[in-house]
């Protein structure tokens, strides 16, 4: 392997890495809240994507600008799907329901992204997408890097919101022990709500972020799915530092792989990474105290 | 499941009508539902045909019905084959090898249709391709370009396109290596879908072009559900090779030009299979398409006389232009229809072996021009290479058929 080559996919390594962990971030959210998997995450970001496309081919603008609408919408959605429908399932059977609920939410958004914009595969026209920064002789795309800072940011906003706002204490006690978190006060049933919205709304930044540089479909999201939950369980189930931390390491350690694997073998590191950690240990690498009471 | 067409069960409802009406209905074989038998000269010639309308290949699927609905639609506007109208009776395999094989067993043994053509993809052709070898049927298909079609001992097989899969570039390898030495590429990477068809035709050019004394200093596969191109682009952008060949569908295709275009990799020549040729491929690249080529079995500007025809008849039947899908099933139709014309029969029974005997010996004017076939159904021919030039994509090889100058090297992306 040589040099250049080494310091040009460590380089997409990492912008790619920065994009799993906001993918992953809000998988993980769910979980931590309540118990959920959120089969369908994944399909709320190709929706989110598709409404990115969807926007700059009606109006010309930059997709990013779609966010305004699609943040709160999605906060909204996620709110409403939270309070109407999971929170519905019996707590006994919630993990597994939710398997069931959120598969179904996922195949309907496929079906009716098919349905709306057909099974034509998109992908947004910016004027820089070809684009390239000159790093030390090592080229960085424009729109990778793009996507890299919108996701940081929407990281790092997520992780300040969590640390030091009475919402985020609220959210994270709830996480903790709900039971606990009732006695002092807390509207925990409202306070998962918001939790499932801001999941969602992490997947409108993602989604959006994918599609700068993404050509889209409407079953993309069955691509996604199984590499974001390896993620979320090598990182402990329920912390976002370590989703964060785990799709860094695995983004860079799929890149660098390609080079002497090639690219079919390097999708397995996530499933390697999954046995490792399932075996070894099964609360997770980082954080994921929650993990083993469950 | 049946698939039947509101339309069909018009046609069909009238020409029972005329049937009853004209005839005594003369023995009809056993499990038709239409009233439609066989045996009097004004009956309607029933084709076989089973389609993956569901499933994994349910987009190409329905471009082949639409194909075949054309050609039955326009061969009975002018009056039908051997004067008898012509009626499609089209079943739902669901993407499903199993499946198809049932399908065709009872349409050659039950329904007693006169004529079968093939289904979509090589997977489902193989199967469906043998159900027509035991009862002797003749087996023209669409789609099945891999080599594996045609080392099955089928005598009863013709694919109804211009070159089977590894022969997709024979004019640009030749094009390429007849160059002066000093022009010539001499380097290449290649980049392949994992899938048979893709790998056919980016190999049928590597191989031709190592044996031509270029070196190929990349040669990477990726499993179809890749999306993220970026690291296979910045392998094949260290090498800096001359050539850049991609085994590609659509989204690969377009995903790894945009990656190489990020990494400033400048090729000589960047061919790619299938997508440059999808409407869409310019906008999803930016345009930046100057140069980019790729093989087409068929084009809608091709001049060939039947092509013309066809193109404004779909286009008026549909609403849209017709796509290469379309294109190959209505190939398909003009097969058939040629080698019934010429031996002048359509049943089951020794009429197939007559048929297909006549297209073993002779050559049949298409839409994608005149076709011919060996021993095991291949076609004899090469497909066209086209360019993007100006902005439009065009046939730039062979010689003989060129829209435009061949450009070399390719102008920067």
């Amino acid at each position: 392997m040589s040099g250049p080559l080494f310091l040009q996919s460590l380089i997409l390594g990492v912008l790619l890495g920065g994009l799993y962990a906001l993918l992953a971030a809000g998988l993980t959210l769910y979980f931590g809240i309540m118990r959920v998997v959120m089969i369908a995450h994944s399909a709320f970001l190709i929706l989110a994507a598709y409404l990115a496309w969807w926007f700059n081919r009606e109006t010309g603008l930059d997709p990013m600008l779609s966010l305004v609408v699609t943040v709160p919408v999605f906060f909204l959605a996620g709110f409403a799907m939270q309070r109407l429908l999971v929170s519905r399932l019996k707590p006994l059977t919630l993990t597994m329901m939710s398997v069931l609920l959120t598969f179904a939410i996922a195949l309907i958004i496929e079906g009716a992204l098919g349905f709306i914009f057909t099974g034509t595969q998109r992908r947004i026209q910016l004027p820089y997408a070809g684009d390239s920064l000159d790093v030390f002789g090592a080229q960085v795309p424009v729109v990778k890097l793009v996507a890299f800072v919108l996701a940081a940011f929407a990281l790092l906003s997520l992780y300040l919101l969590l640390k030091y706002t009475r919402f985020g204490r609220a959210l994270r006690a709830t996480i903790q022990h709900p039971e606990a978190a009732r006695l002092v006060g807390i509207d925990t049933d409202r306070t998962a709500g918001y939790g499932f919205g801001l999941g969602l709304a992490t997947a409108a930044i993602g989604g959006t972020a994918l599609s700068l540089d993404a050509t889209i479909y409407p079953s993309l999201h069955w691509h996604w799915i199984g590499p974001l939950m390896a993620i979320i369980v090598v990182g402990g189930l329920g912390s976002i530092p370590g989703a964060a931390i785990a799709a860094m390491l695995l983004g860079i350690s799929q890149s660098l792989l390609q080079i002497p694997l090639g690219a079919t073998w390097a999708q397995t590191v996530f499933y390697v990474a999954l046995f490792a950690t399932l075996m070894f240990r099964p609360q997770g690498f980082f954080g994921g105290r929650l993990a083993q009471r469950f | 499941m049946h698939v039947t067409h509101s339309r069909r069960r018009r046609a069909m409802a009238l020409v029972a009508l005329a049937a009853t009406a004209g005839l005594a209905l003369s023995a009809c074989s056993a499990g038709d539902d239409g009233g439609s038998g066989g045996g009097g000269d004004d009956d309607p010639i029933v084709i076989g045909v089973s389609l993956p309308l569901t499933g994994d290949f349910s987009e190409p699927g329905k471009g082949v019905e639409r194909g075949y609905e054309a050609w039955a639609e326009i061969v009975n506007e002018q009056g039908g084959l051997l004067g008898r109208q012509v009626e499609l009776k089209i079943l739902d395999d669901q993407s499903n090898a199993d499946r198809v094989v049932s399908d065709y067993e009872s349409l050659i043994a039950q329904d007693g249709v006169d004529l079968v053509f093939g289904p979509f993809s090589t997977r489902l052709v193989v199967p469906s391709a043998r159900v027509a070898q035991e009862y002797g049927m003749l087996f023209v298909e669409p789609a099945g370009a891999a080599a594996e079609v045609f080392e099955q001992g089928f005598e009863n097989l013709f694919y109804a396109a211009p070159a089977v899969a590894d022969d997709h570039y024979n004019y640009l390898a030749d094009y390429l290596l007849s160059l002066p030495e000093g022009e010539r590429p001499k380097t290449a990477a290649v980049a392949a879908m994992d899938d048979p068809f893709a790998q056919g035709t980016a190999y049928g050019l590597r191989d031709k072009l190592e044996e031509g004394g270029v070196e190929i200093l990349v040669d990477e596969v990726y499993p179809p559900n890749t999306t993220d191109f970026s690291v296979i682009a910045a392998k094949i952008a260290e090498s800096n090779a001359d050539v850049v060949i991609g085994g590609s569908q659509y989204q690969d295709g377009v995903n790894l030009i945009i990656a190489l275009q990020q990494l400033d990799y400048q090729p000589k020549v960047a061919a790619f299979s299938t997508a440059p040729t999808n409407p869409e491929f310019a906008a999803a690249i930016g345009n930046q398409t100057e140069g980019i080529l790729s093989p087409t079995g068929w084009s809608p500007t091709a001049s060939f006389p039947s092509n013309v025809e066809f193109v404004e008849k779909y286009t008026e039947i549909f609403g849209n232009p017709p796509a290469e899908d379309e294109a190959n099933a209505y190939t398909t139709g003009q097969v058939v229809a040629a080698a019934v014309e010429a031996v002048g029969c359509a049943e089951q029974g020794e009429c197939q072996q007559q048929l297909i005997d006549w297209l073993h010996e002779n050559t049949v004017d298409t839409v994608v021009g005149p076709l011919s076939w060996d021993e095991a159904g291949r076609p004899s021919g090469a497909h066209l290479i086209q360019q993007w030039v100006g902005g439009e994509i065009k046939i730039v090889l062979p010689e003989d058929a060129k829209e435009a100058d061949f450009i070399y090297p390719k102008p920067a992306w």
